[in-house]
């Protein structure tokens, strides 16, 4: 289909469409109002400027994908759209870059304290002990937070961690980490982040789809226009190095 | 979805608005029908760019999803496993089989037992004379001939050896006759028994 067969009205009036954007709406809110209002927002977006969204697409893809990436996309704004910019307390604020980090992981992404504490130290933001660390958060944990059960944030991983809840997928790096103690488990994310971070732009967006998004492999190999054994045996290599990596940290399977 | 290895590999920064990939290439990359010389630089964005990721990796979880409940699991006979469990028993089924038929047909058994009735013909193969142990090579040759007729997988006999001469029985309504033959070593061994 190209851009001169669309006929934007015409598939707005398709029920099967229709029904997939709600679908879309119904997976990224649990509350039924948020649904409601999430599918209202996504209709009168693709209608806004005399179908001009709906008009850019340009029949490089398949419509129905289109039609999702676009979703995707006015989800995102109409989450922002509804929570706004979350601003931190002043009183947050005031104690520094660490307490904002703590405050937006226990808060808003729902960590507890102790995987905050392992976040901070991987990021360098807070250089001290645990103990330490427990005494000066006691005005974080005084600070007002707005936050309730409905509330989800795309940057909210306990949003997204109940994606994939199948067990298809087998994680051995999440696997590993839950395994370790507090300390191992910082070091061992740490060595993660490293090794990640010297991977190839291909190979870390394949390690973030599949051992940070958990896609399947044969999903994440389709977009990297591999075969899926390509992208298993690539994995393979990318663990083989995760594991070597972390052995010479002294880090291995408890 | 695993919190340690979500938090500490998503993309961290956001390129400006205007540096976003466009929801049609995000599509593509979604179908995987991006070119080799523009992916690179999809992968690039891609690695540093939170809401380009999360429109993918959302739109790929709904593609899943979609795929699931217009490909429901097929039957387990038609999935890819039942075909190639039927081609592996077929061929074990080839393989086994085609062992015991090259036994059973392709060499002979060691030992060959058979009970026939009497009929004219053997008779007659019998009555030609008294001799126990035959020497008549044609004899023996029509004797194998014989027993192939009636269904014996004999191919060639190197001797007959008859257990007791064969006289015909005299009575007309005389009790029926069976031959007992066992073939071993290429020898056949007869004996005439009443039925």
């Amino acid at each position: 289909m190209n851009d001169e067969n669309i006929d934007p009205e015409k598939i707005l009036s398709s029920g099967e469409i229709l029904e997939r954007l709600e679908a879309v709406c119904k997976r990224h809110f649990s509350n039924e109002n948020d649904q409601n209002e999430c599918y209202v927002f996504v209709l009168d977006s693709l209608k806004a400027d005399n179908y001009k969204r709906l008009r850019a697409y340009q029949g490089r893809s398949k419509l129905n994908t289109y039609l999702y990436s676009l979703t995707n996309s006015l989800v995102i704004d109409f989450r922002r759209k509804r929570y706004g910019r979350r601003r931190i307390p002043a009183s947050v604020a005031q104690l520094g870059k660490w307490a904002e980090a703590v405050y937006r992981l226990v808060c808003w992404q729902k960590f507890s304290f102790d995987d905050a504490y392992d976040f901070l130290r991987i990021d360098g933001l807070f250089e001290g002990p645990y103990d330490k660390f427990i005494k000066e958060i006691e005005p974080i944990r005084n600070a007002p937070c707005r936050e309730n059960p409905t509330f989800q944030s795309l940057n909210d991983p306990g949003n997204r961690f109940i994606q994939n809840t199948n067990g298809t997928n087998f994680n051995p790096l999440e696997s590993l980490v839950q395994k370790l103690d507090r300390k191992r488990r910082f070091n061992a994310l740490e060595v993660i982040r490293e090794t990640i971070k010297a991977l190839s732009p291909e190979d870390q967006l394949l390690v973030r789809l599949v051992y940070g998004s958990e896609q399947p492999v044969s999903v994440a190999a389709r977009v990297m226009g591999l075969s899926a054994s390509a992208a298993r045996r690539r994995l393979k290599g990318l663990l083989a190095k995760f594991r070597e990596e972390l052995l010479a940290k002294g880090i291995r399977e408890p | 979805m695993g919190k340690w290895l979500t938090k500490t590999i998503e993309p961290k920064s956001s390129p400006q608005t205007e540096d976003h990939l466009s929801i049609e290439d995000l599509a593509r990359l979604a179908e995987g029908s991006t070119e080799d010389t523009e992916r690179q630089h999809f992968f690039d964005h891609l690695n540093h760019c939170q809401r380009c990721y999360d429109i993918l990796q959302e739109t790929l979880s709904d593609m899943s999803a979609q795929s699931a409940i217009h490909d429901p699991l097929p039957p387990w006979w038609k999935t890819k496993a039942a075909v190639f469990a039927l081609a592996a028993s077929i061929v074990l089924t080839f393989v086994i089989g085609g062992q015991m038929v090259y036994k059973n047909w392709m060499q002979p058994p060691s030992v060959i037992l058979a009970t026939l009735n009497l009929d004219q013909q053997l008779k007659d193969i019998l009555l030609e004379d008294n001799a126990l142990r035959w020497e008549n090579a044609a004899r023996i040759k029509r004797l194998v001939a014989i027993l192939q007729q009636r269904g014996l997988s004999v191919k060639q006999l190197n001797g007959v050896v008859l257990s007791a001469p064969y006289f015909q029985k005299k009575s007309m309504f005389g009790p029926e006759e069976v031959l007992h033959v066992r073939i071993e070593g290429g020898v056949a061994y007869l004996e005439v028994t009443e039925k």
